[in-house]
């Protein structure tokens, strides 16, 4: 009996060691990152810039999704996470998670997130040809807001809809298959898959003129924002160095191709549908009271909202400018 | 409330039980017969200690406690967490929270920096000798600006009187923090707004608020006062830059240095210009940081323990009940809110819990608009249509009809059954359940089902027969040991995302279980019980009913057990690879919106599931083998 309590005791004492916080210094940074999105700085990932500019190693791991980068980074084994799209991150911040919006990243139209629909679907006739059919939606990431633009455009109701829920590669191998009648994803090759069997709904255009945009931002824990301050600064400077390479047109495209695991052609066609905007314009037109981002983060909160995260007053708080160089 | 209540019940509880169980095992202390089964019967009280413990520990870990006895100490830890998380970024400055000063981490990392970069030059093929020389000079010179910041000799006068007001505003802080008159009051009209806009504010954990960030008490408002002042302490500490002329000065000589060679550099030369371009970043990583003399921070990082020391003495009562109430973890500040950290954020407290598990099992809520578990009127028509195969109606004598020159069609005796087989007909209307658990529940229940109906005959059989064992044995041996979510994704290509997929996937692994065990019964009868049998003239088919098959019961009924496991296993993570409907997609999609609540529920009905299952196949061994384990 005594063993018993004592070896219960013991237990509690140890699960309460083990959950303390343990404070360590950055020996390295962690860096969350997508496969098949490539990005300008995939080729300073690979000739390891980042490592040489922070002066320590950087540590990179590949996430499917960007939810999973916000566990990862609530649970202590993320820094920061690159390119997550908005919609998780609002997500994030709506569930009162501890980190904070640094930059940019990408915007990119319907070409890098889209929803494709079998043969005979189009946008005319979509509304009454999706009723009571089944849907792939990776939900709570970017292709699930813009599924919901999507419908709300060419009118169909998402309610008379089954919606499956898929990451975007077994969204589009259901597709394919003929099991699902539309399937909303992201990333090149998925996309690129599901096309073969049917078409974008809207076009890049269409998209553009409903107003219909992706975001991916960068984010840091708070923690390491307060910790290392200059690290974030020089993360984020390097990145805007090798998109203004990548918008002068003097970036490997074979490096990064590699990199992001996807062939030239598609990483081409792929970053031609992406936009990497400077500091200034995202200072201008982006991060300032009511520029684009802001309006962005308040649609999708309010969109993504529950009962028991519902969507900020003020999205402004998740946002710090600071970071940028100048 | 009645998490308070519940509480003193469990301790009541345990110490009860345990009190009770200690006498018991005096009593039987003197019955002196070892090992007997008998013992282990009843216990009762040990299961309400078992039980009891396990939702303690989920009160406590959850910090239902907390809220239950203290439902103010949220609010008032969430105003100490501002103040540590103002005094963070200061902190990290010196040996308080980490081993060494910031200043001394980053010049030993950066001075390795220089001389790997260094040697890596020097020992670079591609580079011309007059560039090596140039870069390591470029180097050294960036070697020498660390001097320049870390020496007393180096620093302003404007930069210590800073440092000196800010410590003087931090002592200051520290001097008053302890006097009851700080914070200063308020103008009565903004005592009035403050007031106001606290009453408005919802208490802890009530829906949508996780932690009320607006001071309510008198420690409170201390506290909240004080983040305000550090945190402006703070920024403009790190608006300060420790930068002399003479570093200022040296620092331009290298950027223009760097200017001038990169200008002189041909575009195919991209060696060097790599180089040059990462000297010029280690040159900038130094001047953004904050690097002082060893010495230059000493008063201040002493005002900074100090304020340290008289916050946590100040913290008072809610330090108590931060340590005790609050295991694992605490609340934190970002910026003006706070949210749990810990298992306070991912335990999600009892109370919700239930609350949230109620509204999810309205059928006019449920989860993703789709009931936990409910009943739907579905026509009988349906159920006909469903069972019968088509083919029926094709078989029959006659041709479907043909439309006739007046363009109607006349039903004719064929087509009448075609309409029934498919169930195109009307009918009177039947409850059947539905919704998330119902669907999961009956995936399982079907392909567990289908395994017992294919694998308990093929089992026996291959238990009695030399053909079947060496035909079937090397098929079922290479796919059992397969992990069943193996299987998964080629399943569900081949099937499907629907339901067909998925019970087919429990059907494997339901399937393999069965044999198995089925096999291990049949081969494992006595061969006197056979021949006894035999000898009073049982036919080949009465001993494998009469004797066989109950004599494999056991094994069969225990290889259910196993395979339920299993089935609930596969089931959930087959639900997260393509869900429309079922348990495993509830958790799936409340973990994308970080549902914490809902996570828990899920994994509790499927506890509760897996419980109930389990406890019939108990029923039913207890009914069928009574002779089990008892010789």
């Amino acid at each position: 009996m005594k063993k018993i309590i004592s070896f219960i005791l013991a237990g509690v004492v140890a699960l309460y060691l083990s959950m303390s916080v343990a404070f360590s210094a950055a020996n390295e940074v962690r860096v969350a990152f997508f496969l098949e999105w490539a990005t300008p700085n995939q080729e300073d990932k690979v000739k390891q810039t980042f490592d040489k500019a922070l002066g320590v190693p950087v540590k990179w791991t590949n996430f499917a999704t960007g939810g999973e980068m916000t566990e990862a980074m609530l649970s202590g084994d993320i820094d920061i996470s690159y390119s997550q799209g908005l919609t998780p991150f609002v997500n994030a911040v709506n569930a009162k998670a501890a980190i904070k919006l640094v930059d940019i990243a990408v915007i990119y139209g319907m070409g890098g997130t889209t929803c494709v629909a079998a043969k005979g679907i189009d946008k005319g006739n979509a509304s009454s040809k999706l009723d009571g059919q089944k849907v792939a939606v990776p939900l709570g990431t970017m292709a699930d807001y813009v599924f919901k633009e999507t419908m709300r455009v060419v009118g169909a109701d998402i309610s008379k809809m089954k919606v499956v829920d898929m990451n975007p590669e077994d969204g589009s191998a259901a597709f394919v298959n003929g099991d699902v009648a539309m399937a909303c994803l992201f990333g090149g090759k998925s996309i690129k898959a599901a096309k073969e069997k049917g078409a974008s709904l809207l076009t890049v255009k269409e998209a553009q003129d409903a107003g219909i945009a992706g975001i991916d931002i960068t984010s840091v824990t708070n923690k390491f924002l307060k910790e290392n301050p200059g690290m974030v600064r020089t993360f984020v400077e390097v990145t805007h160095e090798a998109n203004a390479r990548y918008n002068s047109g003097k970036s490997d495209m074979n490096v990064i191709a590699k990199d992001a695991a996807m062939d030239l052609a598609g990483t081409k066609k792929q970053m031609g549908g992406f936009e990497f905007i400077n500091a200034a314009k995202m200072k201008s037109n982006y991060m300032n009271k009511g520029g684009i981002l802001m309006t962005y983060l308040e649609v999708m909160g309010n969109m993504f909202a529950t009962s028991e995260n519902p969507a900020l007053k003020n999205y402004s708080k998740v946002v710090d400018t600071s970071y940028l160089p100048n | 409330m009645i998490t308070g209540i519940l509480t003193f019940v469990i301790i009541f509880a345990i110490i009860g039980s345990i009190l009770y169980g200690q006498r018991l095992i005096k009593t039987e202390k003197s019955d002196a017969v070892f090992g007997n089964p008998e013992r282990a019967k009843g216990g009762v009280h040990w299961v309400i200690v078992g039980t009891s413990f396990l939702i303690f520990t989920w009160l406590y870990y959850s910090w239902d406690i907390a809220k239950a006895f203290y439902p103010k100490s949220a609010n008032e830890l969430c105003q100490v967490a501002k103040v540590n998380e103002s005094l963070l970024s200061l902190k990290y400055l010196f040996p308080i929270e980490e081993r060494s000063h910031k200043s001394t981490a980053l010049i030993k990392r950066e001075n390795i920096n220089i001389s790997d970069k260094i040697t890596e030059i020097q020992n670079s093929p591609g580079l011309k000798k007059q560039d090596k020389e140039k870069f390591v000079n470029l180097l050294n010179k960036t070697r020498q600006t660390i001097p320049l910041l870390t020496s007393e000799k180096y620093i302003e006068e404007e930069t210590k009187n800073i440092i000196n007001e800010l410590t003087n505003r931090i002592s200051q802080l520290t001097e008053n923090f302890s006097k009851d008159t700080y914070p200063r009051p308020l103008s009565d009209e903004e005592e009035n707004k403050r007031i106001k806009e606290t009453k408005k504010q919802l208490g802890w954990g009530a829906t949508g608020m996780e932690v009320p960030p607006l001071p309510e008490s008198k420690v409170g408002l201390k506290f909240h006062a004080a983040a305000q002042e550090l945190n402006s302490v703070s920024d403009e500490f790190f608006a300060m830059r420790n930068h002399h002329p003479e570093y200022l000065q040296l620092l331009k000589e290298i950027r223009d240095e760097i200017k001038e060679y990169k200008n002189s550099l041909n575009d195919d030369q991209e060696l060097e210009m790599t180089y040059i371009k990462e000297i010029k970043k280690l040159g900038q990583r130094i001047e953004y940081e904050s690097v002082f003399p060893p010495n230059a921070l000493d008063k201040m990082e002493k005002a900074i323990r100090a304020f340290d020391k008289v916050q946590k003495k100040e913290q008072g009562a809610t330090r108590i009940k931060d340590m005790l109430l609050f295991p694992g973890g605490t609340i934190v500040a970002s910026g003006p809110t706070c949210a749990e950290d810990g298992p306070g954020r991912w335990l999600p407290k009892p109370s919700d819990t239930f609350r949230i598990f109620g509204d999810l099992l309205k059928p006019s809520v449920g989860f993703k608009m789709i009931p936990m578990i409910w009943y739907e009127m579905m026509g009988v028509n349906r159920i006909v249509g469903f069972f019968l195969p088509d083919w029926i109606a094709d078989i029959m004598p006659g041709k479907y009809p043909v439309h006739n020159s007046e363009g109607k069609v006349e039903p004719n005796f064929k087509s009448k059954v075609l309409d029934i087989v498919t169930g195109e007909f009307e009918a009177f209307k039947i409850p059947v359940p539905t919704g998330h658990i119902w669907d999961s529940f009956l995936r399982v229940f079907l392909g567990l089902t289908l395994g017992i109906i294919f694998g308990v005959p093929l089992g026996i059989f291959m238990g009695l027969n030399r053909f079947a064992k060496g035909f079937f044995d090397p098929l079922v041996e290479l796919y059992r040991p397969v992990p069943p979510l193996a299987w998964a994704p080629l399943v569900i290509t081949v099937f499907g995302i629907d339901n067909v997929g998925k019970i087919f996937l429990l059907f494997m692994v339901s399937f393999s279980i069965m044999i198995i065990s089925a096999r291990a019964g049949a081969s494992g009868t006595q061969l006197s019980k056979i021949h006894a049998a035999h000898s009073l003239g049982a036919s080949r088919w009465q001993i494998i009913r009469e004797v066989i098959f109950p004599n494999s019961l056991p094994e069969i009924l225990t290889g259910v057990r196993v395979a339920v496991g299993m089935c609930w296993g596969t089931l959930v993570a087959a639900e997260f690879l393509a869900g429309t409907t079922g348990i495993g997609f509830v958790e799936n999609v409340a973990r994308k919106y970080m549902q914490y609540e809902v996570i828990w529920i899920t994994i509790f009905v499927m506890g509760m599931l897996g419980l109930l299952f389990d406890v019939t196949i108990r029923k039913i061994i207890d009914k069928t083998i009574p002779w089990r384990g008892k010789g």
